[in-house]
C-alpha cells in the first residue's frame, strides 16, 4: 500500500498528471470534435495519427532527451535532413546499411558538439546552430540542392504497411526506439545522471557525475536519433529533401514541452515526451478529419506552444500569489 | 595599443579575419577585388543586416534570440504590398508598427512572466505562419499600388537598403550607448538578478529589445517586398533568422547578453557575406556555402570563449 502511494506521489510529482491529463484531453478532442461535425473518426484516423508520430517522435525524443540535460540541440533539423540523404545515397541496395550509416553520422555529428559544449562551457543553442548549419550545408552540397528519389519504393511501402490496422513497421520501431530509451532512464545511473546535470550543472560536478562525458553522450543520442528518424522518414517518402524547414523542430519542442520535460532541465520523461508527440499527432490527425486548412495546425500547434511557456514561466506564480493578496486586502478593506 | 588591450577586443580579431580573407581572396580568387563584387557583397548584406541589428538588441538584453524573427520579416512584406493602397508612407509605417507590436508582445510574456524567450518565439513563429496563410490562403501577394520601386534602387551602385542599414546602425548604437534606458538594457543582460536588485527596469528593456527587434524585421521586410516586388509563405524567412543568428555570434556579440553591439553584428554579418562570396566566385555551391558559415560560427564563439576566459 505504501509503495503504491509512494509510486502515486512520484507520479503526481514529476508531473506527469499534467501529462497524461493533456494527453487524454487530445484523445478525447480526437475523437469528440469530428464526430459533432458529423465526421466519421475511424481506425485509419488513427493510423495516420502514428504515422506523424513515426515521423517526427524520435526528433521529440531527441529535443526532448537535450532539454532534460538543460541543453537545447538545434542542429536536430540539420541532422535529420542529411540522415535523410545519407540513407537515400548508400542505403540503395541495402536499407539497413543506410539506416545505420545515417545513424553513425549523427552519432560523429553529436560527439563533436557536445565535445565542444562540454569542453568550452558554451551555451547549446549557439553550438547547435553552428552545427546546423554546417549539416544542413552537407545535405544540400550531397543533394545538389535538390529532392533525391530513392531507389527501391517498395521499402517505404513495406514500412508503411498497416499492421492491426492502426501501426506499422515504422511506427513499430519508434515506439521500440521510445520503449528502450524510457527502461534506459528509469532503470539505469544515466537517467539520473542526465537529469543531475540539467537540474544543476555545478552540483552534480561536485557530486561526482561526470558531467562533460553526460554532455557528450546525451549530444550523441540526439544525433543518432535525428539521423534515424530522417532515414526512415525518406524511405517513407521514397526521397530525400534537401531542407525540411522549420516545423520539424516545432512539433519537436512543442511535443517535448506538453509532455512535461521542463525547458530549464531537469525534469522529464521518455514516456512523457512519447505522450506529447502522440498528442500532437492526434491533433494533426483529427485536422486530417476536418479537412482542415492549414493555417488551421500551425494556428493551433503555435498557441499550444505558448500556453505551454506561460504556464512553465516562472514568475507566473508570482504574479498570481500577488493578484491574490491584492483581491484579499480589498475583499477585508 | 597594448597586448593586454588587444586580448580584450574581440572585434579587432575579427576584423584581422576578415582583412586575411580580403586579402586571400583578392590573391587567389579572379573577380574578386573589383570594385563591383565589393559592391555585391555590400548589397548582400542590406536587408540580412537589418535584421541582424534587431537580432543584436535581443542578444544584448539577456534573451538569447528570436527563433522566428525571419517569420516576422516575411510577414512584413506581405503587409506592406498588401497595404499600399493606403499609400507608400502609410503602408511603411503600418508595416513597421505591426511588426514592432508583434514582437514587443512577446517581449512582454518573456519579461513579465519570465517565459522563456526560446519558446515564445518559436510559438510566436507558429502563430504568425497559421496566420499569414489564413489571410492569404497561401497564395503571393502581390503590390496593392506603386511608388515603392526607389526602395529597390541602386545608389552609387548601392542598394538603398545598404544605406539605411547604415543609418539603423548609427541610431541603435548611439541609443543603446547613450540613453539611460539603452544603458540598463546592456546591465539588464549582463547580470539580470543584479539589474533588478539594483531596481533597474529589467522588464521595461526586455520589452524595448523586441519592439527594436520587430521594427527592424518590418524595415527589412518593407525592403524585401520592395525588392521581391511580390511575397509567399514558402520557407517562411527561416534562413533570415538563422543567418541573422549567425551574424551575432561571428561578430562577437556575447550569446549571453550584455556585451557586443550592433556595429559588431554587422560586420559579422559582411565578414559572411565576404566568405560565401569568395567562394561562389571559386564555384562551390550554395551548400557548400552554408557549411562554411557553421564552421566559422564555431570557430567564433570558440574563439571568444577562450579570449574571455583567459582574461577572466
Amino acid at each position: 500500500m505504501s509503495a503504491l502511494k509512494a509510486a502515486l506521489t512520484r507520479f503526481r510529482h514529476g508531473g506527469n498528471v499534467t501529462v497524461v491529463a493533456t494527453f487524454a484531453t487530445m484523445a478525447i478532442v480526437f475523437y469528440v470534435v469530428p464526430t459533432l461535425e458529423g465526421k466519421d473518426v475511424e481506425l485509419t484516423s488513427v493510423y495516420s495519427a502514428l504515422q506523424t508520430f513515426a515521423a517526427y517522435g524520435l526528433l521529440a525524443l531527441a529535443v526532448g532527451l537535450g532539454l532534460i540535460a538543460a541543453q537545447f540541440d538545434l542542429s536536430v533539423l540539420g541532422m535529420f535532413a542529411l540522415g535523410g540523404m545519407v540513407a537515400v545515397k548508400t542505403g540503395g541496395d541495402a536499407p539497413l546499411l543506410g539506416v545505420v550509416l545515417a545513424a553513425g553520422v549523427g552519432v560523429v555529428s553529436g560527439v563533436v558538439q557536445g565535445s565542444i559544449v562540454a569542453r568550452f562551457k558554451l551555451n547549446s543553442m549557439s553550438v547547435s546552430l553552428g552545427g546546423y548549419l554546417v549539416l544542413l550545408g552537407l545535405a544540400q552540397a550531397i543533394g545538389s540542392n535538390e529532392s533525391v528519389p530513392y531507389a527501391d519504393v517498395t521499402v517505404g511501402i513495406e514500412l508503411d504497411e498497416p499492421i492491426l490496422e492502426i501501426f506499422s513497421w515504422r511506427s513499430l520501431a519508434v515506439l521500440a526506439v521510445f520503449a528502450v530509451f524510457g527502461l534506459l532512464l528509469r532503470y539505469t545511473r544515466l537517467g539520473r545522471d542526465i537529469r543531475a546535470v540539467g537540474g544543476d550543472e555545478r552540483a552534480s560536478r561536485i557530486a561526482g557525475v561526470r558531467v562533460n562525458a553526460v554532455l557528450i553522450g546525451v549530444f550523441a543520442v540526439s544525433g543518432l536519433l535525428a539521423g534515424l528518424a530522417g532515414a526512415l522518414n525518406s524511405y517513407s517518402l521514397a526521397s530525400a529533401v534537401p531542407d525540411p524547414g522549420f516545423s520539424p523542430l516545432v512539433f519537436a519542442a512543442t511535443a517535448a514541452l506538453i509532455g512535461g520535460v521542463a525547458f530549464v532541465g531537469g525534469r522529464g520523461s521518455a514516456l512523457g515526451i512519447a505522450l506529447g508527440a502522440l498528442a500532437l499527432s492526434l491533433l494533426q490527425a483529427m485536422f486530417g478529419i476536418l479537412a482542415s486548412p492549414e493555417w488551421v495546425s500551425s494556428a493551433v500547434t503555435g498557441a499550444l506552444l505558448a500556453l505551454a511557456a506561460v504556464v512553465a514561466a516562472p514568475r507566473l506564480g508570482e504574479h498570481w500569489a500577488a493578484a491574490r493578496a491584492r483581491w484579499r486586502s480589498a475583499r477585508s478593506a | 595599443m597594448s597586448a593586454a588591450e588587444l586580448r580584450r577586443r574581440p572585434d579587432l580579431l575579427l576584423a584581422g579575419a576578415a582583412i586575411a580573407v580580403v586579402v586571400f581572396g583578392a590573391l587567389t580568387t579572379d573577380g574578386f577585388a573589383t570594385s563591383s563584387n565589393f559592391k555585391a557583397i555590400l548589397a548582400s548584406v542590406g536587408i540580412l543586416g537589418i535584421v541582424a541589428v534587431g537580432m543584436t538588441a535581443i542578444t544584448l538584453s539577456g534573451n538569447l534570440f528570436s527563433l522566428s524573427l525571419g517569420v516576422t520579416v516575411t510577414v512584413a512584406s506581405m503587409t506592406f504590398l498588401a497595404w499600399l493602397d493606403l499609400g507608400l508612407v502609410p503602408a511603411m509605417l503600418a508595416t513597421i508598427a505591426f511588426a514592432t507590436a508583434i514582437c514587443a508582445l512577446q517581449g512582454v510574456l518573456v519579461a513579465t512572466l519570465g517565459a522563456n524567450p526560446i519558446i515564445v518565439t518559436i510559438a510566436a513563429g507558429s502563430l504568425q505562419l497559421g496566420g499569414a496563410a489564413k489571410f492569404t490562403n497561401g497564395a503571393t501577394v502581390y503590390p496593392d499600388g506603386g511608388g515603392f520601386s526607389w526602395l529597390a534602387d541602386n545608389v552609387g551602385g548601392i542598394p538603398v537598403s545598404v544605406f539605411i542599414l547604415a543609418g539603423l546602425v548609427v541610431t541603435v548604437d548611439l541609443f543603446l550607448r547613450f540613453s539611460r534606458i539603452g544603458q540598463e538594457l546592456y546591465l539588464a543582460g549582463e547580470n539580470r538578478l543584479a539589474a533588478r536588485a539594483a531596481a533597474l527596469r529589467v522588464t521595461r528593456t526586455t520589452v524595448l529589445a523586441f519592439a527594436i527587434a520587430g521594427a527592424c524585421a518590418g524595415v527589412g521586410g518593407i525592403l524585401l517586398g520592395a525588392a521581391s516586388k511580390n511575397a509567399v509563405l514558402i520557407g517562411g524567412g527561416d534562413l533570415y533568422t538563422f543567418k541573422a543568428i549567425a551574424a551575432v555570434l561571428v561578430g562577437g556579440v556575447v550569446v549571453t547578453g550584455g556585451r557586443g553591439s550592433a556595429a559588431r553584428t554587422v560586420l559579422g554579418a559582411l565578414f559572411i557575406a565576404a566568405i560565401s562570396d569568395l567562394l561562389l566566385l571559386r564555384g562551390y555551391s550554395t551548400g557548400i556555402q552554408t557549411l562554411v558559415v557553421g564552421v566559422f560560427v564555431l570557430l567564433a564563439i570558440v574563439a571568444m570563449q577562450m579570449r574571455r576566459s583567459r582574461v577572466a
